[in-house]
């Protein structure tokens, strides 16, 4: 594990010029181009806060206070700036106020940014200073307290006959308000497909619609979406994308190439498949361990990176865009023109993930004021500015999961309200300081999820089951004004959706998966308690809290009877590890920042007899990118967490041969490398330094792998098919659909089609091999059936009815009989290219 | 539009071809930018017209690309020419190859470049080209910055050059895609980290690139897919369009995004059965034409076998590559494309990455860039294209034997230099030097026979006058193409601009 980035403060926060000048003055010639004050009685409300709001409020008000001036209230004017007082009652035309407001030196004219004052307004500014500057006490211009962000706990909903369901009862009302009134609930062809597609992201197979159908049981479609729901693994692989796309999780991309990037996915899936509640979930990518610390640590270019893009600054976008729906990038950089929210604000969670202070710059310009560590609602909690980076990042996982923050279930709850209605209650879905066109439903839900401990299954059934989400489809572009709720829009399949339902269509699998992990260890019962405990290892004690740049060979030998039946390594190396044994590769993960629990096969390895295993760990200096020109010895403070822990699951001539890391293992420091290729080959042999000392066990933080750890180590190997999109690489077909280059936090995706697209689905390599690799397959499966059977049968997998009379006679033609695989390709081709097929209606 | 009346155009369509005019597809086309503005496509901030303020010296854009940093002593900027000598000092070393004269009176060329050293009159020659500092250099992050006027990362994903001209100016005839990109792969060295820029990126996938890798196959682009025979494909089409009106969807009755769906397939069915759609078929340009681009062509020729792919066959085919990269080039023009990049292919340590071999190896990529790119000059001055085509060369930065970085910013070497050169291999520009480099333009509007800036002639060979950064570099080609340097685009709130926070200013002296 990396340190965490270190921005030294450049230079000390320089005093500020303070010596504030009185009250400024025109020379004569200019202040009489002043406009005249306006002879009329001003009123403050009526006359002075327009003009403060348009032209002022959005640098010295509302938080923010550019120059040190403020006018958030009378005083706060009164008091003045950086450049002393503005006003003095009585004496416009000497007032500095005036001065640059009038725009009559370019030098200091205000506002700087925004709409400059008329010279009406400017006369009528000047009377108000005149007669003494009335401003009544109860106008302010205080940061405005934002929505969605205290919980509020509902009284009982009242059910309305028909209306049983709490959404629906807080619906009706909604509805009544719109004038609209409840249309009838969709057929059971159109539910099925919604829900399957909704909560497993899998077109329903034939089989199951037609008995659902046939189910004359009142609750079943309840009972469906309990099904599906509890499919853990069907689940996991839909909802892996959503997660992906938000947390930029992939397995190529930008950054892997030198190792700036490391993926979560061993434990997101793990936390899909157990549904690990929402809070807990947050709470391990807020205060992270090895395996969910990939998003915290951000992307890391090598060279130099706009200071608003470092990574405990792309920590703090991150944080509040995914769990908060707030947008802080332009707080990144400035003072927000579209939000409340300061660089202060954006510098204050980052700081949180960052070593020592964190300078803040403006527009990558260092101001030299240190940035003050602190969280964007001052009321949800405070974070003690002299506490470790470990206890701040404990510290802002209580306040963020906590019961305070009612901001963190609303927003969740938005989410899968906009996936499955396709709008959001609060849209966009990033901007939750805005209030929900149903505030009372927002707020229903969320505490509903709390109160049934932040499942999230829970509260996807409650909206599935509504009746709000059984009404007829309506049509919805992506830009909507005016947005009214009417029922679920028209949605698009995801491009995963559209790809995982060709490759079941025509019965095949993915090679194997991108993804790193081993789908075991989340899915399966452990299959056996395992005999031994790993312990992390290293040369020195304490390295879990730090320790030197080194790379460490860690030996150990085993005696096996014969070759074994079944040989895998859960691991994890603080940065990486090398694995060898008999003195053959066996596995390795990239060079820089790869702390995560990995499974190796390490079978065909081992054999009869004396086995060597050595297994090579580096611990990195810390590289943020910018200290790459430095050598390593001259870093100040190079130290950082190290060690490795391996449990090697053997199994041999019937017996159990397990191995763990401990202190049975050895340790030979290796020499540092030298990357000149022309230097003389280093001389100093490798340092043999005794036995390994043990750190403590699987739980030990920072790692704090835990169980997870165990179930990998007990996992067989992942031999389940790979059938969905989710977990490999993005291929031309995906991306053309809409599969996003996961470079940046990616909450929604466009959905509108695109020529690019329809190109690539017309004679794009990607469908058309995978439709001729298809079409034989699904021949060899409906080998016996008529083509009229056969065209049934994939109407009815593709678009979940039967074809009409006209359709099959269509699809016949094309089909030939017997049927040809070029015309089930084609037909293949067209069910995919309609609607019918790319829609969720 | 309704689903039913769409269903019918398509059927009217399908039986009246000749009736499917060209000013029909001008107004489908208008019709599905508009629902691509409707779509949640970012939305300009400055109303559209302010963009025709500028009055456009091109309508089409060029760049050809030198991926892998182009050393500008050993092209268009020489500097004094040391021959290999076993035992020679590294410091003695600015350019491996002796300079020539180009037809414009005083303007060197380096050895190699002959062809082009004969259109120099027709171009105008940046040589004090500024690459950004961005501390420890990695191609794909200059070149991401150079494509799309922004560092890496950022908190949306930047669009490239292509896209923004795309996105602004729209196809300039609506069969063809607005934004191609010929010639690189990526599936390689740093594919992704090129997918990083090679993008839309915000503005939507609309306006991204239509990628043909292998020229020489560019056809397969807009022809049926493999193992497919036209007639076979034309009556999928068919079968597809009586699928959909024999389907009973009207349950459900239209939306938007049915709407989309259709359009996008007839623009994509559009494209594919256009005229302009046979400009990507090599195969019917004339032999002898073809030849002048590619001396060795020989019908048939693909450059994509596995063997290929990395070491000295990969090399060769480079020639020949960029050759065909070039005449589509010219073919896409003549059709109406609005954005195309041609690039050498970077691949690290090919091509023009020379950590090694630095002098051998370049004199295949001049020979590779030499003939084909002078041709494309002269061949669009025949037509009468080349007014109004900007022709871009231009590398993420330069090279040099000595200097890593910028001469005053130490950053870390990459590349090390022995004391004594004893070994060819060590001869030539190996590190990434980013204080001067050299872009060559053509028409659209530049002046002719010019040089803008000078390099020291003595090693740091640094801009000494006129330097050019990316951002006015950028500004200079959005102003030839009429967009102002300030043109934005909404997204997430806030504006983000054609050229780095709309600071770019066109460098006005290349303008004729």
């Amino acid at each position: 594990m990396f340190p965490l980035l270190k921005t030294p403060l450049a230079c000390a926060a320089l005093a500020l010029a303070s010596a504030a000048p009185a009250v400024a003055k025109l020379p004569p010639e200019r202040a009489a181009q002043l406009p005249a004050p306006a002879t009329r009685p001003v009123d403050f409300a009526k006359d002075i806060q327009p003009i403060f709001e348009a032209s002022c409020v959005q640098c010295h008000a509302r938080g923010k206070a550019k120059g040190s001036f403020s006018l958030e209230t009378r005083a706060d004017f009164l008091a003045g700036g950086d450049t002393g007082a503005p006003a003095a009652a009585g004496k416009s035309a000497e007032s500095l106020v005036v001065e640059m407001i009038s725009g009559l030196d370019p030098e200091i004219v205000m506002p700087k940014k925004g709409k400059k004052l008329t010279r009406d307004q400017v006369a009528v500014f000047r009377a108000w200073i005149d007669q003494g500057m009335p401003w009544p006490e109860e106008i302010t211009f205080f940061k405005h307290e934002p929505a969605n962000l205290r919980p509020r706990d509902l009284a009982e909903i009242p059910a309305k006959p028909g209306l049983e369901h709490p959404v629906d009862a807080l619906l009706d009302s909604y509805l009544a308000k719109n004038k609209l009134a409840w249309g009838q609930p969709v057929d059971d062809r159109t539910y099925a497909r919604r829900v399957y597609l909704d909560t497993i992201g899998l077109l329903p197979p034939p089989a199951a619609l037609e008995s659902f159908i046939a189910d004359r049981a009142p609750d079943k479609r309840a009972r469906l979406v309990q099904r599906l729901l509890s499919d853990h693994q069907a689940y996991a692989e839909h909802w892996l994308t959503f997660w992906n796309d938000m947390l930029r999780n992939d397995y190529k991309g930008a950054g892997f190439i030198d190792g700036g990037r490391k993926q979560i996915t061993g434990w997101l899936y793990n936390a899909l498949a157990r549904n690990l509640p929402y809070d807990q979930f947050v709470a391990q990518l807020i205060n992270p361990t090895a395996d969910s610390e990939g998003f915290t640590d951000g992307i890391l270019w090598r060279g130099a990176v706009n200071a608003s893009m470092v990574p405990p600054m792309q920590a703090a976008q991150g944080i509040s865009q995914v769990f908060l729906g707030v947008n802080l990038k332009c707080a990144s950089c400035h003072d927000s023109f579209i939000n409340e929210y300061t660089l202060a604000d954006s510098y204050g969670l980052a700081s949180i993930y960052a070593n020592g202070p964190l300078e803040i710059a403006e527009c990558d310009v260092p101001t030299g004021h240190a940035a003050k560590v602190k969280f964007l609602y001052d009321d949800l909690g405070a974070i003690d500015e002299k506490a470790g980076p470990a206890d701040r990042k404990q510290q802002l996982m209580e306040i963020i999961t906590g019961r305070k923050n009612g901001r963190l279930p609303r927003t969740i709850v938005n989410r899968l309200w906009q996936r499955f209605m396709g709008y959001g209650l609060v849209e966009p879905v990033d901007e939750m300081d805005k209030p929900a066109w149903s505030p009372e439903l927002i707020d229903w839900l969320a505490e509903d999820l709390v109160a049934h401990g932040y499942d999230l299954k829970h509260t996807m059934a409650r909206i599935l089951t509504s009746r709000a989400y059984q009404l007829p489809p309506v049509s919805l572009g992506e830009v909507e004004e005016n947005y009214v709720f009417r029922g679920p829009a028209v949605r698009r399949l995801s491009a995963e959706q559209f790809s995982d339902a060709i490759l079941a269509l025509t019965r095949q699998t993915h090679e194997k998966s991108a993804a790193k992990l081993n789908r075991h260890a989340a899915l399966t019962p452990a299959r056996d308690t395992l005999p031994l405990q790993p312990k992390w290892i290293w040369s020195t004690p304490d390295a879990h809290v730090k320790a030197k740049p080194a790379s460490l060979v860690f030996r150990r030998t085993i005696t096996l009877p014969e070759a074994p039946t079944e040989a895998h390594f859960a691991i994890c190396g603080d940065d990486n590890y090398a694995i060898k044994i008999n003195g053959r590769n066996a596995g390795a993960t990239p060079k820089r920042n790869s702390t995560y629990a990995d499974w190796v096969d390490v079978s065909r390895r081992l054999r009869a007899g004396e086995n060597t295993i050595e297994i090579t760990v580096s611990n990195m200096p810390p590289d943020e990118g910018r200290l790459v020109s430095v050598k390593t010895d001259e870093l100040p403070d190079a130290d950082s967490p190290a060690g490795l822990i391996v449990y090697a699951y053997i199994r041999a001539g019937g017996e159990t041969r397990d191995v763990v890391s401990d202190s049975a293992w050895t340790v030979v420091e290796l020499p540092k490398p030298t990357n000149d290729r022309f230097a003389a080959a280093d001389p100093r042999p490798p340092v043999e330094l005794g036995p390994a000392v043990e750190l403590g066990g699987v739980d030990l933080a920072p790692w704090k792998l835990g169980s997870h750890f165990l179930d990998l180590a007990a996992a067989p190997e992942d031999t389940l098919p790979v059938t969905r999109a989710a977990l490999v690489t993005a291929d031309p077909l995906t991306v053309a659909l809409g599969r996003p280059n996961r470079e940046q936090f990616m909450t929604t995706r466009q959905t509108t089609a695109t020529t690019l697209q329809a190109l690539e689905l017309t004679n794009g390599a990607t469908l058309a091999k995978l439709l001729t690799r298809g079409a034989p397959k699904v021949l060899a499966a409906h080998a016996t059936a008529d083509t009229g059977t056969l065209i049934d049968a994939l109407y009815q997998q593709a678009i979940s009815r039967k074809p009409t009379a006209t359709e099959r006679d269509l699809a016949s033609q094309l089909v030939g009989s017997p049927a040809s695989p070029e015309g089930i390709e084609d037909l293949l081709w067209a069910l995919a290219m309609l609607p019918e097929f790319q829609l969720i209606y | 539009m309704n689903l039913h009346r769409l269903i019918t155009q398509h059927a009217h369509r399908q039986a009246n071809p000749e009736l499917w005019s060209r000013r029909d597809f001008l107004k489908t086309a208008s019709a599905a930018t508009l629902a691509a503005l409707a779509a949640g496509a970012p939305r300009s901030l400055r109303a559209e017209a302010a963009a025709k303020k500028i009055k456009p010296t091109a309508d089409r854009v060029i760049v050809l690309w030198m991926g892998g940093g182009m050393a500008h002593t050993e092209t268009f900027d020489p500097k004094r020419y040391t021959a290999f000598t076993p035992g020679m000092n590294p410091n003695d070393v600015l350019s491996t190859f002796p300079s020539i004269p180009t037809n414009v009176d005083g303007v060197k060329f380096s050895a190699g470049l002959e062809q082009l050293a004969q259109v120099m009159d027709r171009a105008t020659l940046i040589r004090g080209m500024q690459a950004a500092d961005l501390g420890f250099i990695l191609h794909s992050r200059h070149q991401f910055n150079w494509h799309t006027g922004y560092v890496p990362p950022q908190t949306v994903a930047a669009p490239h050059l292509g896209a923004w001209i795309a996105r602004t100016l729209g196809p300039l005839d609506p069969a063809v895609p607005a934004f191609i990109n010929i010639g690189q792969r990526f599936d390689l060295g740093e594919g992704e980290e090129l997918k990083a820029f090679t993008t839309a990126g915000f503005l939507g996938s609309e306006y991204g690139p239509f990628n043909v890798a292998f020229p020489e196959q560019a056809a397969d682009a807009v022809r049926p897919p493999a193992g497919m025979s036209p007639g076979r494909f034309a009556d999928r089409d068919k079968f597809y369009r009586q699928l959909l009106a024999a389907s009973p969807v009207g349950q459900h009755g239209s939306s938007y995004q049915q709407e989309s769906l259709l359009r996008a397939m007839d623009n994509a069915h559009r494209l594919l059965s256009s005229p302009a759609a046979k400009a990507f078929d090599l195969a019917l340009e004339p032999l002898e034409s073809t030849r002048k681009y590619f001396p060795g062509y020989e019908p048939g020729m693909r450059f994509d076998a596995p063997r290929d792919r990395f070491g000295g066959k990969y090399e060769e085919g480079m020639v020949g590559r960029f050759g065909l990269g070039c005449l589509l080039a010219r073919r896409l023009c003549e059709v109406g494309a609005r954005f195309i990049e041609v690039t050498t292919e970077y691949i690290p340590f090919l091509n023009w990455d020379t950590h090694e071999n630095g002098h051998s190896r370049l004199i295949g990529m001049k020979q590779a860039i030499d003939a084909p790119i002078a041709q494309l000059v002269r061949d669009l001055e025949e037509r009468g294209l080349l007014d109004r085509t900007l022709i871009v060369l231009a590398s993420e930065f330069s090279r040099d034997m000595m200097v890593e970085g910028k001469p005053e910013t130490k950053v870390k070497d990459q590349v090390e230099v022995p004391q004594v050169i004893n070994d060819p291999k060590h001869y030539g520009m190996h590190r990434h030097f980013t204080a001067a480099g050299s872009v060559l333009m053509f028409g659209g509007g530049m002046k002719r026979g010019y040089v803008h800036g000078v390099t020291a002639d003595e090693r740091p060979c640094k801009t000494i006058k006129d330097p050019v950064s990316i951002t006015d570099l950028h500004a200079t080609i959005y102003r030839a193409m009429g967009i102002p340097a300030d043109h934005n685009y909404e997204v997430e709130k806030r504006p983000f601009y054609v050229t780095s926070d709309g600071k770019g200013k066109a460098v006005m002296d290349l303008f004729a």
